[in-house]
């Protein structure tokens, strides 16, 4: 069974990687056919865009794609080509400022942004890719538009074509804004940031006062090296690393298990006023979660409520009794000891996450298949039985997709963490000091502080890149494993 | 470095502020050739005793072209301390009613000076363009070039007017690159009178002793490099934690001589019980006000709270000696001062030089003063009779004798931070005292940006 599933899943990949070098010749192969089979007006089209339009005396398309042809044109020798000409070095000229102390004015060489640079050559090089994929794109519309003109094929003019970007192309006009949006706020930002890592962007280098430069892959070398106690990315990566991944794992799966115990148990038939009892918990949601955090911090600081409290009820003295707490403390270091911390984070967490987990179980079960509950209570199986049975199977198969996004998110769960360590922590671990670090980081607040406390860019677009592949690998990986396997044919109803 | 607010907002993409400045290029001069980074002057090395650079008298004329060549509206933004607000705005309509024939349209915006380093790098070209900030982060801001040089002085001689220590924290490489506003941001011994006499804080052995039959304690931030600094960098140690030549890196050297003895020493305090590491500024001072601590080490910007909580019972003097290995050190500090600076990225630059001196005279230091109690750095408004009557500041001029102004690089503060953290939990893995000091070292003298 085994050796068959893993057959099929090569067969699967194989096909995909044909697919994709397929689809690249044949991308390439038609524009070749284009511009060998093509007549003159078609190969005209190489030089002047419009040329395949107007040859079929389509002249407002032809006009309108020649201007932009035009324009691009126009577009790329006024502004990409400055900045993709320094592209390379990302430039030399240093700013040099002078004041005169008798006119009072300053005046600015005309000096270099390494930083600009980088990000106008960034959008250039995207502009260059879109149009020459427009330019392809366009060759191939004209040798088609030839053989349709050849057959006599009703060929849309410019109107009918608008009328169909309402009609039936809607989707396209609905899309495009999107699609911008995407372009401007996702797509460049990341390349940037990608781009970012190969830098030596810090905060010796910092434009616009300071260039900096490519430096190929010396900062992932430093990240994946650990050179005694000057260098300790590599070591603090590590920790930072498996603390990350550990608590992702416990912080999905205890409020995971916890909001649905939780809503079984409202839920269940003998619970009065059940509805009270949710409310109770949403109000929880309706506090912004950065007062909640900041409150908790307090309350639990080494001076704060909980520990006069526990001191003054003998329960510190009762820790110390049994070992948890060494003889000499005076207080319970909550949020201050490396042990400590981790617990109480995680406890915490399970305290303001599992509301939102109890909603969405409550949504799951209340659609939950009664029959089957019925059944099993008449062959007489125990509540347990029915909970670890059919009801987390069942839940699991639901909320499957919901989980791997959740584990994803507290990869990257910035508020927690940040909130409750940051000004209270301090690390006693002196490899970790040295890079910025603590044993209570995730890597995404690592990379926080970094860039927010050290101008150290180049190393939080390292890290940057590095969660991001980590995210991407375990998505795809579970996707495929809890979907692939067809384990929705497990839970049959 | 103290209460560093919490930056809530998210990083999410970090370039995406920086793209609004897109569309601001350069007027277009004369090209220039790449220079070669100047070479730090080896003669203002952080020794504690930078020679003092005088700043040029500017030409008479020069107000006069200044307002003959300004044609439109002068627009400035002026970042000042939440506190300082009602304050700035005061001297800012003073400041533009001496130029009757020109229009100004000047903004006051909300920017503590402990954190105006971390609001200004975000983006030099979008900040403000006259900010006051703590001396402490005057060397990030030039090697970023957000500080304009003090060329020159046109309405007050800058150099001369402040006292030495003020001008040496705003000089970098030999220039002038800040205008001192107060003298006040240093730390130094708060203490309770109902618990020592003036005898006792001399010596925090003594005062140990004297706290703990008293059953109080006394509060002092291990886990915080700054303060720190005032045990391993005493007077007579030979240990010292600056920043290099070159302007990035640290030289420290507590790993060597008495280092080991001075930590020794410090654990020796904790495990006596009395003396304690406090969280944080804030609960430093709530412990002082509650009575739980004695004494705290703190600065000026705690004063007011306390001394209205003590009473009577306030006390503030410089801070005290104590024994390492046997021998007797006086504790160090950091000197902190707060400086206004021009942005030279500013439209209006020479204006801006203008409201700085302006913020920052001797009259501007004196309303300073009498609003809020800040220390000035002026010479003749620190020596008037209300100033020296004030025991916080009178304090922090005692201390000044042991002061070190702060220059030292970003590398500093985690890794002291860590090493006290650890002398502050008593040293609970037993790790060799050598090998602590070591680590610290290495890390603090770490390449900057590693």
């Amino acid at each position: 069974m085994a050796k068959k599933k893993k057959k099929t899943e090569e067969v699967v990949k194989r096909d995909l990687w044909k697919e994709v070098k397929e689809g690249f010749r044949k991308y390439f192969a038609d524009f070749g056919t284009a511009v060998n089979k093509g007549d003159w007006g078609t190969r005209a089209s190489l030089i002047v865009m419009g040329a395949g339009f107007m040859a079929r005396k389509q002249y407002a398309k032809g006009i309108l794609i020649t201007l932009v042809q035009i324009m691009y044109f126009i577009v790329f020798a006024i502004y990409s080509l400055p900045y993709l000409a320094k592209f390379g070095t990302l430039g030399t000229v240093k700013m040099e400022q002078t004041f005169d102390p008798i006119t009072m004015q300053q005046t600015t060489n005309n000096y270099d942004n390494s930083f600009l640079i980088l990000i106008h050559s960034m959008i250039s090089i995207f502009l260059l890719v879109v149009f020459v994929m427009y330019y392809i794109h366009n060759m191939k519309a004209a040798y088609q538009l030839e053989k349709d003109a050849w057959i006599g094929k009703h060929v849309n003019n410019i109107l009918e074509d608008i009328a169909d970007m309402v009609g039936k192309k809607f989707y396209i006009t609905l899309l495009t804004l999107p699609t911008i949006g995407i372009v401007l706020m996702n797509i460049l930002p990341i390349l940037v940031l990608i781009a970012i890592a190969f830098t030596n962007y810090d905060q010796n280098h910092m434009p616009p006062a300071a260039l900096f430069t490519w430096v190929g892959f010396e900062n992932f070398k430093a990240l994946f090296s650990s050179g005694g106690m000057t260098i300790t990315f590599g070591y603090a990566f590590g920790k930072v690393l498996s603390w990350t991944l550990v608590w992702a794992v416990l912080a999905t799966f205890t409020n995971f298990i916890g909001g649905i115990v939780l809503a079984v148990i409202i839920n269940s038939k003998g619970v009065k006023f059940p509805k009270m009892w949710r409310s109770l918990f949403v109000i929880a949601i309706a506090v912004p979660q950065f007062v909640t955090l900041i409150l908790v911090r307090n309350f639990f600081r080494d001076d704060g409520i909980v520990n006069t409290l526990f001191a003054n009820a003998g329960i510190t003295d009762f820790f110390k009794s049994i070992g948890l707490l060494g003889a000499n403390m005076q207080y319970i270091p909550f949020l201050t000891s490396k042990g400590w911390a981790k617990v109480m984070i995680v406890l915490i967490n399970i305290w303001v996450g599992i509301p939102y987990q109890m909603l969405i179980a409550t949504g799951v079960l209340m659609n939950a298949p009664q029959d089957q509950l019925e059944s099993a209570r008449i062959d007489g199986a125990s509540r347990s039985q029915i909970f670890w049975k059919i009801t987390i199977p069942y839940i699991l198969v639901v909320q499957g997709p919901a989980l791997i996004t959740d584990f994803v998110r507290n990869i990257n769960n910035f508020n927690v963490i940040y909130l409750l360590t940051q000004d209270v922590y301090t690390t006693t671990d002196q490899m970790l000091a040295n890079s910025n670090a603590k044993e209570v980081d995730l890597l995404v607040t690592w990379l926080f502080r970094l860039t927010n406390e050290y101008y150290n860019y180049k190393m939080a677009s390292v890290i940057g890149i590095i969660v991001f592949i980590i995210c991407v690998i375990f998505t795809l990986v579970s996707y495929s494993k809890l979907m692939a396997g067809g384990r929705e044919e497990d839970y049959q109803i | 470095m103290k209460k560093r607010a919490i930056a809530l907002a998210m990083s999410a993409m970090m370039m995406t502020a920086s793209l609004a400045g897109c569309g601001t290029q350069t007027q277009p001069t004369q090209p220039a050739p790449t220079p070669e980074a100047t070479p730090a002057d080896v003669a203002a090395a952080p020794d504690g005793e930078e020679p003092v650079v005088e700043v040029a008298k500017a030409d008479e004329s020069a107000v006069g072209n200044l307002i003959a060549a300004t044609t439109g509206p002068v627009k400035l933004t002026v970042w000042a301390s939440e506190e300082d607000q009602d304050l700035t705005k005061k001297l800012i309509d003073k400041f533009e009613a001496q130029y009757p024939d020109v229009t100004f349209d000047i903004q006051l915006g909300a920017c503590s000076e402990s954190t105006a380093k971390d609001n200004v790098l975000s983006d030099p070209t979008a900040a403000a363009d006259v900010f006051a900030f703590a001396d402490d982060q005057i060397n990030d801001l030039v090697n970023a070039g957000a500080l304009q040089e003090v060329a020159a002085a046109y309405t007050y001689d800058v150099s001369k007017e402040n006292v030495a220590g003020s001008v040496a924290a705003a000089t970098v490489n030999g220039k002038v690159y800040a205008y001192p506003m107060t003298a006040d941001n240093g730390y130094f011994l708060y203490y309770n009178k109902s618990v020592f006499s003036e005898d006792d804080i001399k010596s925090l052995d003594k005062m140990v002793e004297v706290a703990g039959a008293a059953d109080k304690q006394i509060g002092f931030e291990l886990a915080n490099a700054w303060y720190l600094f005032g045990f391993f960098s005493a007077q007579g140690t030979d240990l010292y934690a600056r920043l290099s030549a070159d302007g990035a890196t640290n030289e420290c050297n507590w790993n060597e001589g008495v280092g080991v003895d001075i930590a020794n020493a410090l654990i020796g305090y904790v495990e006596t019980g009395v003396f304690v590491k406090a969280a944080d500024d804030a609960s430093a001072v709530s412990n002082m006000k509650d009575g739980k601590y004695a004494a705290i080490v703190n600065g000026t910007w705690s004063a007011s709270s306390i001394s209205e909580a003590l009473g009577d019972d306030y006390g503030a003097a410089k801070l005290p000696t104590f024994t390492a290995g046997g021998k007797e050190y006086q504790m160090s500090s950091f000197a902190g001062y707060k400086l206004i600076g021009v942005n030279p990225h500013s439209a209006f630059v020479g204006w801006s030089m203008l409201l700085a001196e302006y913020l920052t005279n001797e009259e501007s230091q004196v309303a300073r003063f009498e609003a809020r109690g800040l220390g000035p750095a002026n010479i003749k408004a620190a020596s008037s009779d209300t100033v020296k009557a004030d025991p916080a500041i009178a304090a922090i001029a005692a201390q000044a004798e042991y002061a070190t102004p702060q220059r030292i690089g970003g590398n500093f503060w985690d890794p002291a931070k860590s090493l006290g953290e650890i002398i502050g939990n008593g040293n609970p893995d037993g790790t060799d005292v050598q090998t602590l000091l070591d680590n610290a070292v290495e890390g603090i003298n770490a390449p900057a940006g590693n």
